[in-house]
């Protein structure tokens, strides 16, 4: 029971990461992607070749994770800068079919559709850190590391600037914002945590495939964000502790039969989705009211 | 013309077939305040759009200064000194008050912007001097969209204030104002020029066209149809036609 817990509190630290670097692009910036879940697997992927092949320290590979997703983000950057709103949504909708391809056939790299098995257990600078409460204690350091960098940012200039841009982008230009410069650094940095996330999700299961880095991760991820509260720093982390934790959660209700708890699932996913709309349009953690 | 700070020459553009502004010549004069009026449709804000480099002209120039701007992106222009409103404000709707304005200052796309504290400390005592000179030191703390709609008006022109640009170019800055905040719009903007700002703005009220303007810029169908002095062009009985939309010869 212990380490059902401590592995579902690990991959809801992890999912947070990845979460609050959506918020990154959704929440602050307007960008609307559908292919986060490519990152977080470019990550993972290039996390686990870390692992496999050179050194299981978890702070190299979340950097080469990180840097190869920051870097790979400006495939998502160049369609964000040309198209906004739906042609944007569509332009990534076709990122992430596509590399949910290039995770499937570039076996040398992603091991094809059987994954890359066998990462190796963490280390840490040299400290083994691949226990169940270490590397908690390792993903919620990254967390809080991901959640403070995001509250410093979004409180500064950088912050007021992708807000504005997410406001009224035409008004953000006429008053000296460099959009395109702001909107690239705001993918690559969304980009780089969520490669983080991934590099840690590879360590935690010590095996990953196409399947964690789909269209529906990408939707679930979206879904997470707008319900707790895009553009509040603590929005995604409520959004996923409620969509990660829900299934577990249905799992202990005794009336429920096994068999019945995906459909019970997506029945209260769908409710709570609509009532939110309804009530809480603008997340659960998002101030509700104004001043008249 | 002499001391024209931003000069516009043969600028045209067309929108499908439609032509939106015809080899329109301008010139804003330093503290001069220029009144571009005509019927809707006339093709005054797609000018300010070209000035602004929102959209590309088909043909003709624009310079500032000397400097030739055409083709230059929005921003860039932005800093160069020559500040837009908008007709429908375009504020920052869930930022406060206070970051609406703050925002202006603060150009650069880097994570941190440059001078450090003391720099920010200047920034945000511009940002207060602004918010007070247009009366909205109380709803600092408020998001722009909970303000009134006299309040998002001063929002906007707050936005441009504390840019200390040059030239500003207001669309419909005072349309919709009560009279006792168009009288408040109306002494901010003469404090302005006075201080140096040259100002065009559209604007379909003539009571403050005339109040404000030294000179009136007579767009109609994307052409300038007559240029001049307030008194001059709106004694034209033909002008006058055209706005008030008796039909056309």
């Amino acid at each position: 029971m212990t380490a059902y817990l401590l592995n579902l509190a690990t991959l809801a630290t992890i999912f947070g990461i990845l979460a609050a670097s959506l918020n990154v692009l959704i929440g602050y910036a307007g960008i609307f992607s559908v292919a986060h879940a490519v990152f977080f697997g470019v990550g993972a992927y290039a996390g686990a070749q870390v692992a496999l092949n050179l050194v299981p320290d978890v702070l190299l590979a979340s950097l080469a994770g990180g840097l190869l997703s920051g870097l790979l983000s400006l495939c998502l950057a160049l369609p964000a800068l040309r198209v906004r709103g739906e042609y944007f949504v569509a332009a990534s909708l076709g990122l992430q079919m596509l590399a949910v391809t290039v995770f499937s056939e570039a076996h040398s790299l992603t091991g094809g559709h059987g994954g890359l098995v066998g990462i190796p257990p963490a280390s840490l600078l040299g400290i083994d850190v691949s226990s169940p409460w270490r590397f908690l204690a390792v993903c919620v350091g990254a967390l809080t590391l991901s959640l403070v960098s995001i509250a410093i940012l979004m409180r500064g200039g950088f912050g007021r600037g992708l807000m504005a841009i997410r406001d009224s982008e035409s008004a953000a230009e006429a008053l000296g914002k460099n959009v395109p410069a702001l909107k690239t650094i705001a993918v690559a940095i969304g980009c780089s945590l969520a490669g983080v996330a991934g590099t840690l999700f590879a360590f935690q299961l010590a095996f990953i495939n196409v399947e964690s880095f789909t269209l529906e991760q990408s939707v679930l991820l979206m879904a997470m964000v707008i319900i707790g509260g895009a553009g509040t720093l603590l929005g995604p982390l409520v959004g996923t502790l409620l969509l990660l934790l829900l299934p577990a959660v249905l799992s202990f209700i005794p009336f429920i039969p096994a068999t019945e708890i995906g459909t019970v699932q997506q029945l209260v996913y769908g409710l709570a989705m609509t009532l939110l709309m309804i009530f809480r349009p603008a997340g659960l953690a998002a101030p509700s009211t104004g001043r008249r | 013309m002499p001391g024209s700070l931003l000069s516009v020459r043969g600028l045209s553009k067309e929108f499908g077939g439609v032509k939106a502004i015809q080899s329109v010549d301008m010139d804003l004069v330093e503290g001069v305040v220029t009144a571009l009026v005509g019927p809707n449709g006339a093709g005054k804000t797609t000018l300010f759009n070209l000035i602004c480099g929102h959209i590309s002209p088909d043909a003709g120039e624009v310079q500032l200064a000397g400097r030739p701007i055409r083709g230059e992106r929005p921003h860039t222009i932005a800093r160069l000194g020559i500040a837009r409103s908008f007709q429908d404000l375009r504020l920052f709707g869930r930022m406060s008050v206070r970051d609406n304005v703050l925002s202006a200052l603060e150009p650069t796309a880097w994570l941190w912007q440059p001078g450090g504290r003391r720099a920010a400390r200047a920034r945000l005592h511009k940002t207060e001097a602004a918010l007070e000179r247009t009366g909205l030191s109380a709803l600092a703390g408020a998001r722009a969209v909970d303000l009134s709609y006299a309040e998002t008006k001063f929002l906007s022109l707050a936005r441009i204030l504390v840019t200390e640009a040059r030239i500003w170019l207001l669309d419909e800055p005072a349309s919709g104002l009560d009279p006792v905040s168009r009288a408040r719009f109306v002494a901010l903007l003469k404090e302005a020029v006075a201080a140096g700002v040259t100002v065009c703005l559209i604007e379909h009220n003539l009571d403050i066209v005339t109040e404000l303007a030294d000179r009136i810029a007579f767009l109609d169908r994307g052409r300038k149809l007559a240029e001049g002095e307030p008194a001059a062009i709106l004694r034209d009985p033909e002008l006058i036609g055209i706005y008030f939309g008796e039909p056309r010869r």
